[in-house]
């Protein structure tokens, strides 16, 4: 490239100073964004991506011990800019779109009055019109209604809409350079997927230099021209976004890739590639390879010579000096699912929960309580060592119907263990259903050890364990969930995140239950530590024969662990159906949008664009028709709005929940198609 | 322990903090050991000095008997600042209790038990304690029940409000999913989780009772003469005002002294306890 970059980062180190001595955050970092350009950058969680678009923002959060190196933006160097200039070129030259649009708008101000303020502070002045603007550029990021939307406040519009706002905010004054941390992060994938497009669209219309940060590497290939690939503050590998997909170079990029769940995995039995690796060093000496500890490849007398910096390598960049060695792939076990029997364990008969309670006014004035149906008349069986994934987006109802099914919640309807219908959810009831819930940080006590964690559990289902051999069985319950003996003194905090899920996962089986509820548990983690996770809950499954309640939003992770699968929207189950017949017609239209929405890695796929627009219906009243009808691709007509929908059997293992006959259904273009045929 | 080392070195960091550790440290080696410091007896009567200032018999001064004022502070330390910790460990304690219960329960008797608080916080701490020491009757350790008893009503609005954000946590959850009984959440998993701003809470608050058990004794409520309570040592000298400052200037600036520490000390606790200050 012969212009100059816009954004041209050089040798830049930055270490911050804490109490317990200096913390290294970023090293040599070297990134050059041209023009027009969207640079993603790409690493898991604590390898200082953010950090990097903090530092080119200059508002560092800690700190600063030793900062080195340049960050020139269109030529100048922003690290020795004062801070006055600096805030003249925020928001002018480079702005920001940051993962959370509901904390990064002020619920005091109108949507209109947030562009209003970032127009005037650097390009308008008073006289000027600055509301056609305003408008002009709520059209830009597709808001209906630019003149309505620009008089609504935070509050009263959607995570997506919000999130579009953001953007025009970013786009408002035509930047240089846009950063993006996490924008799609915190939305829901049909959402998500949406903003992608439009990042996609506003690129090729404004042609901005953009770097895009994500942890997920499907969402960043929806967007960037190039990916660097960040590893403990040290960039690694450098590459197009086809070339990183289709022939990574370095281990620690190998890796990743291989513990990303592909649309192809059912038919390719692909397995996910596990690495739970410490992260490297960030205090005392300096590695010559920051992934060295835990490289397969790494031979001390090659790989610690000398520092291992990024070099070009091919059209791309490495840091690694035995790029020519290649990593067996041996030690990943091919996809495998066992089978499952058809013995029922737990059935759920029309089970109803309704939010919000009835205020003593509404009694005494015989008026009908505002209830949110959360769960609506949804039948489900769950049966023994069966893994049944429940997939929906947020706010579809699957966590409430977890905590109805815990004694978490009342509810309306008939459970049923083992044959028994249950009546009151007492302490048996309690042992063979246990909880697993999203957040290890939040359901394990921070205040407790592991081993009052896990002796109360036994204390409460296993009575006939005298205290005394308590600690044994507490021991026996860690080693299955593969941790070491000597963690039973820590506390959840000296763990890391995948360790911690694993003390949950403990907890559960301590009670030896019959059914556990997964609520969204590999969420939050990366996606080698999610892949260890599913694999310890097969082998867990394998050995006690548990049925697991899978719930996730997550479609790719569910090949790899379930047997059936539940799509839940609004509260309603609309299909089930088979993991393995994921891949065949027909679908419910919403289960066809969603499972277009998961961006994936995927170099042998390509993925039909469903794209969903329309609002979701207020959900304090039942519904007459159809509950996806208002955002429906497929929507017939007056039909699915006034007519109950009957549940159709498309085949004996698959049902799902529309007006439209399954053979029409059969009839339309698959999701995927899969580019080379595999035998 | 290790924790309580660690809190302390975290502490000794702060400037306000080390201030205030430091102080409060005095303060209560002080109050153990007063008597055995103070150079005179208290009571002692020296007529041919009375009034005195600042000499080197007597370092501040004496009052209208001629008593050395330095020992009567030093000994008067211990009924001063050890019954106003009392005190605010009294009302921390049925505060905190009052508190967690009621938002632990929720519901309509979270409401009665609130809004009775609502009602008692509604008249002044110190028209409370004089209510109470009139039905109790005037002595040091019923004026120490009476400013707990005043003190209850805010920190179990602290403590409930604490234990609201604590109780929809996911452990608190998990701990009903499998059946625990309300006394374990309450006790194990909900307590220890929300001691933080109520140690902090306290440690202010024993500022707060020191003065008001001065001004209880100061109003002849507290302890009777000739307890050397700084309070009472105050009011008595009122009369002597005109003749000489010391016996007033000398237990007022020890007062202020100890609600200085305490504050300190309270302030540097809550920077440290706070998790979003941790490293």
């Amino acid at each position: 490239m012969t212009l100059t970059p816009v954004l041209d980062i050089t040798d830049y180190s930055l270490t911050y100073s804490t109490a317990a001595g200096p913390i290294r955050i970023l090293e040599d970092i070297n990134l050059q964004i041209a023009k027009g350009e969207v640079l993603g950058l790409v690493g898991e969680s604590g390898s200082a991506k953010s950090s990097l678009a903090y530092a080119v923002m200059r508002d560092l959060p800690g700190r600063v011990d030793v900062e080195n190196g340049s960050i020139r933006l269109q030529g100048v160097d922003l690290t020795s800019m004062p801070e006055d200039e600096l805030t003249r070129r925020r928001g002018q030259q480079i702005a920001m779109v940051f993962q959370n649009a509901a904390t990064a708008l002020d619920p005091t101000q109108s949507l209109g009055a947030h562009l209003a303020e970032t127009l005037r502070t650097h390009r308008f002045n008073e006289t000027q019109d600055v509301t056609a603007r305003v408008h002009e550029l709520f059209d830009l990021v597709g808001l209906p209604d630019p003149a309505l939307m620009a008089q609504k406040y935070p509050h009263e519009v959607s995570g997506g809409e919000k999130q579009r706002v953001v953007l025009a905010m970013a786009v408002s004054c035509e930047p240089d350079l846009i950063l993006f941390d996490e924008p799609t992060s915190a939305l829901d994938a049909t959402t998500a997927v949406g903003m992608l497009d439009l990042f996609a669209e506003m690129q090729q219309k404004i042609g901005v230099a953009g770097l895009f940060i994500s942890h997920d590497l499907g969402v960043v290939s929806e967007v960037a021209d190039r990916v660097a690939v960040i590893y403990g503050g040290r960039i690694v590998e450098t590459a197009t976004v086809e070339e990183l997909f289709a022939n990574p170079k370095h281990p620690y990029t190998q890796s990743l890739l291989a513990s990303l769940p592909r649309p192809s995995d059912t038919r390719t039995k692909r397995g996910l590639r596990i690495d739970e690796g410490t992260p490297p060093p960030r205090r005392g000496a300096i590695p010559a390879c920051n992934f060295s500890h835990r490289c397969p490849k790494h031979d001390p007398a090659i790989c610690d010579r000398s520092r291992v910096l990024l070099m070009p390598n091919g059209a791309g960049q490495l840091a690694c000096v035995r790029p020519d060695v290649s990593l067996n792939a041996a030690q990943i076990n091919p996809l495998s699912i066992s089978s499952a029997t058809t013995e029922a364990v737990l059935e759920v008969e029309n089970l109803t929960v309704k939010l919000g309670r009835t205020s003593l006014i509404d009694q005494m004035l015989r008026r009908d309580p505002v209830q949110v149906h959360a769960v609506n008349d949804v039948n489900l069986t769950l049966h023994r060592g069966e893994t049944l994934s429940l997939v929906g987006e947020s706010g579809c109802g699957k966590s409430s119907l977890a905590r109805a099914l815990v004694g978490l919640g009342p509810y309306e309807g008939t459970l049923r263990l083992e044959g028994r219908e249950v009546e009151t959810l007492d302490a048996a009831y309690r042992a063979d259903v246990q909880i697993i819930f999203q957040n290890p940080d939040s359901s394990l006590n921070p205040r407790h050890r592991l081993s009052t964690i896990l002796s109360r559990a036994l204390k409460l289902y296993c009575p006939d364990i005298r205290s005394g051999e308590r600690d044994v069985e507490i021991v026996k319950l860690l080693e299955q969930v593969r941790l070491p003996a000597h963690y039973v003194n820590r506390y959840p905090h000296q763990l890391s995140g995948g360790e911690k899920q694993r003390v949950a996962i403990a907890r559960a089986i301590a009670a030896q239950p019959k059914v556990i509820i997964c609520d969204e548990i590999t969420s939050g983690l990366d996606a080698a530590v999610q892949a260890a996770i599913v694999a310890l809950l097969k082998q867990v499954q394998q050995e006690t024969n548990v049925a697991l309640l899978f719930i996730t939003h997550d479609l790719a992770i569910l090949r790899h662990i379930a047997h059936r699968t539940a799509v839940m929207y609004l509260g309603e189950i609309v299909e089930t159906r088979t993991v393995e017949s994921l891949d065949q017609r027909p679908y419910h239209p919403y289960t066809e949008a969603l499972l277009s929405s998961t961006s994936s890695p995927d170099p042998d796929t390509i993925t039909r664009r469903v794209r969903l627009t329309g609002n979701l219906p207020v959900r304090t009243a039942l519904l007459k028709g159809c509950c996806f009808e208002s955002r429906c691709p497929r929507r017939i007509g007056a039909i699915c709005h006034d007519e109950s929908v009957p549940m159709r059997q498309a085949a004996q293992t698959h049902a799902l929940k529309c007006h439209h006959d399954t053979a029409d259904l059969a009839k339309i273009e698959p999701v995927w198609q899969f580019v080379q045929p595999h035998d | 322990m290790q924790a309580t080392l660690k809190t302390l070195r975290a502490l000794m960091r702060s400037p306000q903090g080390a201030v205030g550790t430091i102080l409060v440290t005095l303060l209560l080696f002080i109050s153990v050991f007063g008597p055995m410091l103070a150079p005179q007896d208290p009571e002692s009567f020296n007529f041919g000095s009375r009034f005195s200032e600042p000499t080197s018999q007597f370092l501040f001064g004496t009052d209208w008997f001629g008593r050395d004022l330095l020992s009567r502070v030093l000994v008067g330390a211990r009924s001063t600042v050890l019954l106003a910790i009392l005190a605010t460990i009294i009302g921390t304690a049925s505060g905190a209790l009052i508190g967690i219960f009621s938002g632990f329960v929720g519901g309509w008797i979270d409401e009665v038990i609130m809004r009775t608080i609502d009602a008692v916080m509604a008249i002044p701490g110190l028209l409370l304690a004089l209510m109470i020491l009139t039905v109790l009757g005037s002595s040091s350790l019923n004026a120490v029940i009476a400013i707990g008893i005043a003190f209850a009503p805010g920190m179990s609005r602290i403590a409930r409000s604490t234990t609201l954000s604590v109780r929809e946590l996911d452990y608190v959850s998990a701990a009903r999913a499998r059946g625990e009984s309300s006394l374990w959440i309450i006790f194990a998993e909900i307590l220890p989780n929300m001691v933080a701003p109520v140690i902090v809470e306290a440690t202010i608050r024993v500022a707060f009772a020191i003065m008001t058990l001065a001004t209880l004794s100061f109003l002849g409520l507290g302890a009777q003469p000739p307890s050397s309570e700084w309070g009472l040592m105050i009011a008595e000298a009122r009369e002597h005002m005109f003749r000489s400052p010391w016996p007033i200037l000398v237990p007022g600036v020890a007062i202020a002294l100890v609600a200085i520490a305490f504050n300190l000390l309270g302030d540097g606790l809550r920077d440290v306890l706070n998790p979003h200050a941790q490293e």
